[in-house]
């Protein structure tokens, strides 16, 4: 057996660093958008603001403990360089000090003061690019290695952003539908809100459909380190039940399924939407689910496998 | 340019100002009595000193002197090596051979560990190619240890630093050789400048049929192999074994 030398710590800070920046890219994003918008859509830039730094924090804190030494991660900041880990602490420390800052401007539900309402949409500005930073420089850092040619492959950084912004829509849906406005003059609003997130995460997940289903066919169409190292995630290999139950059916294509069934009658009939709680919720968990399963996959499988020759 | 990667140190500061023409030569002639003698006309890249290993795998037996040498030099913790023998046993009796191949860093032209170092802790040093681990800066990430394709590093579990062989840095600046070459029973180790065309190991390089361990990952090792067996561990599956491959690490598999 290979050794692992990242484990489970690094595993959720990526999960975690991952859903944190999506959940703020995605409110930021709506945020700016707001012209155009309903003006209940505040309350899933609130939602998405308010929870987004939580994750990021305790990622990052789970990864300068994981050094045993934590104090030793200061070193990072004595210089930048070319190196994807460089790079991303830069950005990583830029994005939670902002994203902070962020969520404290939204703690008063209205923007009582004007400058506030300002101060909101130039933070979003600056932490929707620092949210996409620190949801794809993961991806690159682990992509950027020949040695290991499960991940030396350009498009896990896709991969990591489409999983982020998914896992962060599935936060601030479980959010809105846990915690969210229930009043009988308010539900329009809600609904038009989930509606939102619903269509939004069915296009993430897609996306993400689309991009496994594209490692996987160049990975089998060729020989060599590649195709060995990407047979352990397919059937026959030891991270295969993960991988097909975890990550494909409960990850992504249950949810899927799921947001279609509740979206196509608004889209394609122009039915009303219904929201419906037990369905956001076991659609969001089983997101949250999948992008930790993912994750978790994708770390693993990369440090079992190698070259294949010497 | 194969430096770009690490552009921000002052190390780097001080290789750039080493490759810059009139003072390459004057510094070159002042860093080693080993510069070329025909240093004047090359490079400044060849000029400088780059150290390597030719490891002449028909006069190794297999003995570990040179694992154990190197385990008692740096006192090296249990469970992880920084020089270490590796067995390939292959064929089915009668026809039966065993081959050793020794392993140790590589100290690469364009090592990746350097590349992927996030605090440049990890270097390459300019005066005489050996790369290096600034226990002052490494954080313990273990991005160098995942991104080296050959296995060379790991996290030392005394002082949670990445760790490799250093070449016996400490023997080498005094003029004698590192610890392994100094104890291969079978003088299956040749140690120097492979830069200099008049030194033992470029003479030895350049009369024999060397390798180096793949070469595909783009990392210009300079530790070469005289008739390195690189077979890979076959796949089991008739439960008659025509290639096993022995580690003798705690990594039982190859990277």
């Amino acid at each position: 057996m290979h050794e692992l030398n990242w484990g489970l710590p690094v595993i959720l800070y990526l999960f975690l660093a991952g859903l944190g920046a999506g959940a703020v890219t995605v409110s930021g994003s709506v945020l700016l958008r707001k012209g155009g918008f309903h003006d209940s859509r505040m309350d899933i830039a609130r939602y998405g603001a308010l929870i987004g730094p939580i994750p990021v924090m305790l990622g990052t804190f789970l990864i300068v403990f994981e050094l045993g030494q934590p104090f030793r991660a200061l070193n990072l900041f004595k210089m930048i360089n070319l190196s994807p880990m460089s790079i991303g602490t830069w950005a990583l420390a830029l994005f939670i000090i902002l994203s902070g800052l962020y969520a404290i401007c939204f703690i008063p539900r209205q923007a009582t003061w004007p400058w506030l309402g300002k101060a909101r949409r130039v933070l979003a500005w600056l932490c929707v690019p620092l949210g996409i930073s620190v949801a794809i420089y993961t991806g690159v850092l682990l992509g950027a290695m020949p040695a290991r040619p499960f991940w030396n492959s350009p498009i896990l950084a896709g991969l990591f952003v489409l999983s982020a912004l998914s896992t962060g829509t599935a936060a601030i849906m479980l959010t809105v539908a846990l915690f969210g406005e229930k009043s009988a003059e308010h539900r329009e609003g809600r609904e038009n809100d989930q509606y939102l997130l619903v269509s939004s995460d069915a296009l993430l997940l897609g996306g993400e459909m689309l991009v496994i289903f594209l490692f996987l066919m160049f990975a089998h169409l060729t020989i060599g380190d590649v195709r060995h190292a990407v047979e352990v995630i397919l059937p026959g290999g030891s991270l295969a039940s993960l991988f097909w139950w975890g990550v494909v059916l409960i990850g992504i294509l249950f949810p899927f399924v799921m947001e279609l069934f509740q979206v196509v009658p608004k889209l394609l009939y122009g039915r009303t939407f219904r929201s419906s709680l037990v369905l956001e919720v076991a659609v969001a968990l089983s997101v949250l689910a999948g992008g930790f399963a993912l994750r978790y996959i994708i770390v693993v499988a990369g440090q079992v496998t190698g070259p294949t020759t010497l | 340019m194969n430096d770009q990667e690490k552009p921000d140190t002052s190390r780097r500061g001080f290789v750039q100002l080493l490759a810059g023409g009139a003072v390459a030569a004057t510094a070159a002639s002042a860093l080693g009595s080993l510069a070329p003698a025909g240093g004047a006309e090359s490079t400044a890249k060849q000029s400088r000193i780059q150290y390597g290993m030719l490891i002449d795998t028909r006069r190794c037996i297999g003995c570990h002197s040179c694992s154990v040498a190197c385990k008692a030099e740096f006192d090296v913790p249990l469970g992880v090596n920084k020089s270490w023998v590796e067995y390939t046993e292959k064929g089915t009796f009668p026809n039966v051979n065993r081959h050793f191949l020794p392993r140790l860093c590589n100290h690469c032209s364009e090592p990746q560990c350097v590349a992927v170092c996030p605090t440049g802790a990890t270097y390459k040093r300019p005066q005489d190619g050996i790369v290096v681990v600034d226990s002052g800066l490494c954080i313990g990430c273990k991005y160098c240890i995942q991104a080296c394709p050959y296995d060379a590093r790991f996290l030392n579990p005394v002082t949670n630093f990445a760790d490799k062989c250093d070449f016996c840095i400490h023997r080498v600046s005094k003029g004698l050789l590192p610890s392994c070459v100094n104890s291969c029973i079978g003088g299956a180790r040749i140690f120097g400048d492979v830069n200099d065309p008049e030194s033992e190991i470029s003479r030895q390089i350049a009369a024999n049929a060397v390798t180096v361990l793949r070469p595909g990952k783009g990392t210009e090792p300079n530790v070469y192999y005289i008739e390195a067996d690189i077979t890979e561990q076959a796949e089991n599956s008739d439960g008659s074994y025509r290639v096993r491959v022995t580690t003798h690490r705690s990594i039982k598999e190859r990277r």
